[in-house]
């Protein structure tokens, strides 16, 4: 369990945003991630009006989990923009 | 003894389990509760709101295990002040509940939505239950609450919860401020935040007051139990061709039970068994 053991350092993932807009349209990260390490979030809310995922930026993509991440690396390979950096140190 | 039944059981329904009590799903356990401040995002904007990463639980995973362990035991006690707990049911527990409160309805998961991002949009697709009248204002937000909600009668509950039930969730019931009790999630590894939380970081979801128990000759080793299985405590022993159940581990859920084409699981009281009576 993660309970016990040495300090570690957790993979970091990180998410370029210029490049990741719509990952809620797009979501190919989001569900071949086998322990889903990221969660995708809604960035801009307003009252009576349903925000649209469609249009870019109104959902921004997290890495939720980095802690369970094996770096299987199929999120990068599945990413179409290219926009997913993971670095182990 | 559980922790809810303990502060919120009547004896007089239900032999004291705090989920039969008629009162945990009123309207005036609803305006009473309180939530706490950690807590409000989830109903002001679930869009946001739910799934929320442990941030201080991974920051501390980088200074070592004592560090983890205060990290945990801060967020621990968050979710218990909050009454934000959920507590595994069984199937037939689960469906004495659906005549007990009122509305039910039947809606799209959040945990799915932030984690997966999942869209379910009509009656056929969704994967949570939401009950009593915090329902009416979902109704009235669709906005925030996409996907809208369908109300069910008590039967149509319960056909929904065996449908579930077959397909392999397991049926947590969910406090919003406990007593008062606002959803019956359906959940799954990792799919679901609370059962997430309790496999990594040991909190978030109490045991049923069930315990699975496997008749060895009525076993015949096929193994559906160990697959539907979302706690590891079910294993497939091959040297004896049986299924294998460590009780430490059995959260009672039942899935196990209603999976297995033998019969050969039944739950037992959990308050039978003297040690693991005290384990929730």
């Amino acid at each position: 369990m993660v309970l016990t053991g040495v300090p570690r350092k957790l993979p970091k993932i990180e998410i370029d945003y210029t490049k990741c807009r719509t990952p809620f349209t797009c979501k190919k990260c989001l569900q071949i991630c086998p322990y889903m390490v990221f969660s995708v979030r809604c960035e801009k809310e307003e009252r009576l009006k349903e925000t649209d995922p469609r249009i870019p930026d109104t959902y921004k993509l997290y890495s939720n989990r980095p802690d369970k991440c094996t770096v299987c690396n199929k999120c990068l390979e599945v990413c179409p923009e290219g926009a997913l950096t993971i670095i182990l140190s | 003894m559980c922790l809810y039944c303990d502060a919120y059981g009547d004896p007089e329904y239900g032999n004291g389990l705090w989920y039969l009590n008629p009162k945990n799903y009123s309207r005036q356990m609803y305006k009473l509760r309180r939530l706490g401040e950690g807590f409000k995002g989830v109903e002001t904007g679930p869009e946001s709101g739910a799934g929320l990463p442990p941030y201080g639980i991974l920051q501390a995973m980088e200074e070592g295990p004592e560090a983890v362990d205060k990290a945990v035991k801060e967020m621990a006690d968050g979710y218990k002040a909050a009454g934000m707990l959920g507590q595994v049911l069984p199937l037939k527990d689960a469906e004495l509940v659906m005549e007990l409160s009122s509305p039910i309805g039947l809606i799209a998961c959040l945990c799915r939505r932030n984690y997966r991002a999942i869209e379910e949009t009509n009656e056929h697709e969704y994967t949570c239950m939401g009950m009593g009248v915090g329902m009416l204002k979902w109704e009235r937000w669709p906005e925030r609450y996409k996907g809208g909600v369908h109300f069910v009668n008590p039967d149509e509950a319960k056909e929904w919860l065996r449908r579930m039930d077959k397909k392999g969730f397991v049926h947590c019931l969910m406090p919003f401020g406990a007593p008062y009790i606002g959803g019956f999630c359906q959940c799954d590894y990792p799919d679901c935040a609370l059962i997430r939380m309790q496999m990594d970081f040991g909190f978030g979801l109490l045991k049923s007051h069930y315990l699975a128990e496997v008749d060895y000759n009525l076993c015949n080793g096929c193994g559906v139990c160990v697959q539907r299985c979302k706690f590891g405590a079910l294993k497939f022993e091959v040297t004896t061709d049986k299924a294998n159940i460590d009780p430490l581990k059995c959260f009672g859920c039942g899935l196990c039970e209603t999976g297995c084409p033998m019969g050969a699981i039944r739950l037992l009281d959990r308050m039978s068994n003297p040690i693991l009576k005290e384990v929730w």
